[in-house]
């Protein structure tokens, strides 16, 4: 024990004499810098993503990283009046979605997700994320994110958000 | 001197004073008009904003990349498709209304206007089943005569109208039996991308109704190897590229499609890391036989990221010929590309930052960056 405390002496003071308080703080600094500002990197695909307003708190449905948005295009309904399962008040929801498969890590499964649109008013304008795990072009509508699914509303066809509501376990 | 003989002298030297201790004269009164378009030029763009964050409100803005001035502007609606007549003379907006502005009656209509004066000249009214979607080429497209206008309908079952243009009415809508998008080729054929990898080509009679349609073989995997919608047009056809590189071009100038041997962008050990990604993933200079392509590195599910650089290749040798890093040179990914046709040919990159740069595509130089060229800049066209 003698020797482990001699040894760990002479390493604290070879690191004193190499540093000075200044540097030390300053290090840390940089560290603690670079912690905060990690969750405010730009969530940025298909360069739509407006990060800066996304929380960027993967469990929170406002995060464009909460798993359900896993192929998800649009503004995120959570943060326009609605849930990640339910249309702002005022809009119509579509009858008809695009399908995607997205893993929980919360509890370890596949989820298939149905991509409704909420419809019948402008752009929401907030929370725009865009993923496109599995996502296909639009020759197979029922994986593509790309189409506005108000298309079938009518008069209401215009797009406002877009949710993600879970149709079941998938099956492996 | 006397004073009586000093005033004439000083005269002229006062009333200069009394000038000068006035100001300058006034700006003469100004008369007002609209600026006319200068000349039409190769370098120009027309560069589709879909203004997703008020999608209703969509336009289409003209640049001029030599002096970098906004020349005008094309209003487009609610999510529409737009294209350019084979003279380059017609600008045609496929779009949506709303009879109160965000609702109301829905119409879906087509917009002609003269690209000589940026004027809506005539419009044709659609049924309401026009597609919704991400700007291509084939959303709506004019036959090569200019005496078809096709129009893309999806409701979602899958169908197009086909249009005259110059009488200004809807002739027919054809059944695509699922397969989408219009690729126009020669003056009455249209072809449709299809689920199971196949082109459906329908051939028209001289009334704009079918009169015969054929299946391809598949020509890509949808499942292992999606190709973009978003095809690139070459001599004699469009190249399509997949989500992991591959080009596959395709004659379109006989009666059927003829598909030329398959090339990749990426080597062996890119391939599945760098990949192709953009809302339009592509241009060719066809004299040149240059193809621009904005790549990154990712993995499945990237395919619409923007391009970190653009890559550059020979597309009579398959060959990469040259790797542009874009970010070096202040721009963020790249979502557009578009090239001129000319002899000093310039390549146009919009970015995810909605700015649109200027490149000299033979040398990547970037000549100009024009800021905030829209919201969301997706697509551009050569005039």
């Amino acid at each position: 024990m003698r020797s482990f405390d001699r040894l760990f002496e002479d390493s604290t003071r070879a690191l004193a004499q190499r540093t000075s308080r200044r540097s030390l703080l300053g290090c840390l600094g940089r560290i603690l810098t670079g912690a905060a500002l990690l969750p405010l990197l730009p969530i940025n695909r298909g360069g739509r993503a407006s990060a800066d307003e996304l929380k960027a708190d993967p469990s929170t449905p406002q995060s464009c990283q909460y798993w359900k948005y896993c192929a998800i295009d649009g503004f995120l309904c959570s943060c326009c009046g609605g849930t990640s399962a339910s249309c702002p008040p005022g809009t119509v929801a579509s009858p008809i979605t695009w399908i995607g498969t997205c893993h929980n890590p919360g509890d370890g499964r596949d989820y298939i997700i149905s991509y409704n649109d909420c419809c019948g008013k402008t752009s929401c304008g907030h929370c725009d994320c865009n993923r496109n795990e599995r996502e296909k072009p639009m020759y197979r509508p029922s994986r593509n994110n790309d189409l506005n699914w108000c298309m079938a509303n009518g008069d209401n066809s215009n797009y406002h958000c877009s949710v993600s509501v879970i149709l079941g376990v998938a099956e492996k | 001197m006397r004073l009586a003989d000093a005033l004439p002298a000083a005269l002229p030297c006062l009333l200069l004073a009394a000038r000068v201790l006035a100001g300058p004269p006034p700006l003469p009164a100004e008369h007002l008009t609209v600026e006319p378009l200068p000349p039409k030029s190769p370098h120009w763009v027309y560069v589709f904003d879909e203004a997703f964050d008020n999608e209703i409100d969509a336009r289409v803005q003209l640049f001029d990349g030599d002096s970098f001035r906004r020349l005008g502007q094309i209003d487009a609606g609610f999510d529409p498709s737009v294209n350019i007549s084979p003279d380059g003379a017609t600008t045609v907006v496929a779009t949506t209304y709303f009879a109160r502005g965000s609702r109301g009656t829905r119409t879906d209509v087509v917009e002609f206007t003269d690209n000589r004066t940026l004027a809506v000249t005539h419009e044709i009214v659609l049924p309401t089943k026009r597609a919704q979607t991400v700007p291509t080429l084939f959303n709506v497209a004019y036959s090569s005569d200019a005496h078809f206008l096709y129009a893309s309908y999806v409701t979602p079952a899958a169908s197009f109208g086909v249009l005259d243009p110059a009488r200004g009415t809807v002739l027919a809508e054809i059944d695509t039996a699922g397969c989408v998008l219009v690729i126009p080729s020669g003056p009455n054929r249209v072809s449709s991308l299809c689920e199971s990898g196949r082109l459906l080509t329908v051939t028209l009679d001289a009334q704009g109704h079918e009169a015969s349609r054929a299946m391809s073989e598949p020509f890509f995997d949808p499942d292992k190897d999606p190709v973009f919608v978003q095809g690139i047009p070459t001599s004699r056809g469009y190249a399509f590229l997949s989500f992991l590189g591959d080009v596959h071009e395709i004659d379109f100038s006989g009666p059927q499609p003829q598909f030329a041997p398959v090339w990749s962008m990426v080597s062996a050990s890119e391939r599945g890391q760098w990949r192709p990604g953009a809302e339009q993933v592509g241009a060719i200079h066809r004299t040149l036989g240059r193809l621009y392509v904005p790549m990154h590195r990712g993995g499945e599910g990237s395919h619409k990221d923007g391009g970190t650089e653009i890559w550059v290749f020979d597309t009579a040798h398959h060959q990469r010929v040259a790797r542009w890093g874009v970010q070096a040179q202040g721009l963020s990914r790249v979502l557009a590309v578009q090239v001129s046709q000319d002899s000093a040919p310039i390549l146009f990159a919009a970015t995810d930052s909605a700015d649109v740069a200027v490149l000299d595509a033979l040398t990547g130089h970037v000549r100009h960056v024009e800021k905030h060229l829209g919201q969301t800049p997706w697509m551009l066209l050569n005039p």
